[in-house]
């Protein structure tokens, strides 16, 4: 690039690469970040735009006193750890699966991996339809062998909306885990079954070891993602019946554009920040980790 | 011992297959919905009948999703554009010159996962402000915070993979760097190129989050005209078949173009696919 030398100095070109996406990031995340964080600290309303007011840390510490965020809170950790913890068994048994399987593996695996391309509303609104007490064809065909489960109902619905997102993202586990099994190293499977070991053994002293690093990347970014539920939740139940599917991302919404305060919605997306930021550490910890032990 | 065998080999296929169907199941059953006259939509005994077009007819030419379809396009193309213009340098330029080191890597991560309820509530004022409220731009820019980061984190991968040797050679016939990276590297990536575009845009037409919020009339996308089928007034199953469909055919062709590439973009190089 033809470019004054004064320029060029001041911006030498890895500056100069970097620029377009430093502004872009600048525009959309940095000042949007920075003006949330500002909000957060005052009364917004946007029933009352022309009365904010300043109130400092206030919208953080009523957070103390707000039991409906916090039963959001508990809602969606009982859904990332049912959810995830499902699908990884589910995805690794799969995995394992596939892996042993000669004929036909890329057809299946394309197959099983469809799920997770779709459209997260899609498939909530199709689950809606499909487990529906009165139109659905799920309950017509448990009720033709006597089986009769109120999907959205209390003490069911989070179940229900879990059981969801495991047909949704188990293929991202799938992924992911077949990719890792079939990058492991043949020799250590070589010797095992020289040595005459059970495939019990072989599996838990050979493959998950082996397999730890994909696993926990898996885990932590699978389990990030479901940290946002709101799809499901805004397609099926709206948070009911009570408060039991309540998730935080559905909450904040709720909070900010249904009920209009902005300032208070702004303090608890800051918190579930925190939380994400803690856990994007603790990723980045363990993927550096992995690549230096590798 | 043989035995044993044969029935371990049935047993998985018999998991395999119970795998299939539960993913199939769901898809044949709203192929068949949207084929069904509607009288027979809500009937879940109703499997054999004579099959209609009047839900893809009423869809296609009786409502605005072709319009809704457009603004999915739009926003997608437009958003996959400014990422890519972005987004190729500076993956070169965190691959090449190892800009930020390890922090600069982190913040890209960082970005990519930054939870969307944080981002919505200064993004509807802004755009209320700027009075892009219900236009596809403001979409645009929401998609912008997540989708940028991955494509990013994608592209240093490829760009990672291609051996220094082949810019330095162009450098040596006469090439500036700039002219090594766009001329050289660029075409050698371009596979990974495709693959990410095609994954930027399956995320765009996938999200409803920010589009809910942003839109609400003449600029709604796609997964915000499904959402609207079902309401308090009543549910229009067959035609929210019809868009449900519409809105998964196009992201499945897709998705077989990309499922190898993304193994390898998402492990983010920590693990060695």
């Amino acid at each position: 690039m033809v470019c004054p030398r004064f320029l060029s100095r001041l911006f030498p070109l890895r500056r100069r690469l970097l620029l377009p996406l430093a502004l872009t990031l600048l525009a959309v995340m940095i000042y949007p970040l920075a003006f949330s964080f500002w909000i957060s600290l005052h009364d917004y309303r946007l029933t009352r735009l022309n009365d904010v007011r300043f109130t400092g840390v206030a919208n953080y510490l009523a957070l103390g006193n707000d039991p409906a965020f916090w039963t959001a809170v508990v809602n969606t950790l009982t859904f990332v750890f049912g959810a995830v913890s499902l699908e990884l068994v589910i995805g690794f048994t799969l995995a394992l699966l596939l892996h042993r399987a000669r004929r036909f593996r890329n057809l299946y695996r394309s197959v099983l991996l469809t799920p997770m391309f779709i459209t997260p509303i899609a498939v909530g609104l199709m689950f809606r339809f499909l487990l529906n007490s009165q139109l659905g064809v799920i309950p017509y065909l448990l009720g033709k062998i006597g089986a009769r489960v109120d999907w959205f109902g209390p003490g069911m619905a989070l179940s229900s909306i879990i059981l969801i997102d495991v047909w949704q993202w188990t293929p991202f586990m799938l992924l992911l885990l077949l990719a890792g099994l079939e990058s492991l190293p043949v020799p250590p499977f070589e010797a095992a079954r020289v040595d005459g070991a059970s495939a019990w053994l072989t599996f838990r002293k050979i493959t998950l070891p082996l397999m730890r690093p994909v696993i926990l990347v898996a885990l932590i970014i699978r389990g990030l993602d479901a940290f946002k539920v709101f799809e499901y939740v805004y397609a099926i139940t709206r948070g009911g019946p009570g408060d039991s599917t309540e998730t935080v991302l559905f909450h904040i919404y709720k909070v900010g554009f249904r009920f209009f305060r902005m300032g208070e919605a702004a303090a608890k997306a800051y918190v579930v920040v925190a939380l994400t930021l803690v856990l994007v550490i603790v990723l980045y910890w363990v993927m550096t980790r992995e690549r230096r032990a590798a | 011992m043989s035995a044993g065998r044969a029935i371990g080999a049935a047993l998985r296929g018999l998991a395999l297959a119970l795998a299939l169907l539960l993913v199939t199941f769901p898809f044949f059953w709203i192929l068949l919905t949207s084929l069904k006259p509607p009288e027979l939509v809500a009937r879940a005994d109703v499997w054999l009948f004579a099959p209609s077009v009047a839900n893809w007819r009423d869809v296609l030419f009786g409502s605005s999703v072709p319009r809704y379809i457009g603004n999915s396009v739009l926003v997608g193309l437009a958003t996959v554009a400014i990422t890519l213009a972005v987004g190729c340098p500076a993956a070169y330029a965190f691959s090449r010159f190892r800009v930020g080191g390890g922090a600069g890597r982190f913040a890209i991560l960082a970005a990519e996962m930054m939870p969307p309820a944080v981002l919505i509530v200064p993004f509807f004022l802004l755009m209320y402000r700027l009075a892009l409220i219900d236009t596809v731009w403001a979409v645009v820019a929401a998609h912008l915070t997540f989708i940028t980061p991955v494509v990013v984190w994608f592209l240093i991968g490829f760009i990672d993979e291609v051996p220094r040797e082949l810019e330095q050679q162009a450098m040596v016939d006469g090439y500036t760097q700039f002219q090594a990276f766009y001329k050289v590297i660029l075409p050698v990536i371009r596979p990974g190129l495709a693959a990410s575009a095609i994954f930027a845009f399956v995320l765009s037409w996938n999200d409803m989050f920010y589009a809910l919020i942003l839109t609400g009339g003449a600029a709604k996308t796609l997964p915000v005209a499904i959402a609207g089928y079902w309401t308090f007034r009543g549910i229009e199953m067959g035609k929210m078949a019809v868009a449900i469909l519409i809105s998964i055919v196009p992201v499945l062709i897709a998705s077989f173009f990309v499922q190898k590439h993304l193994v390898k973009g998402l492990g983010g190089g920590a693990v060695k696919f």
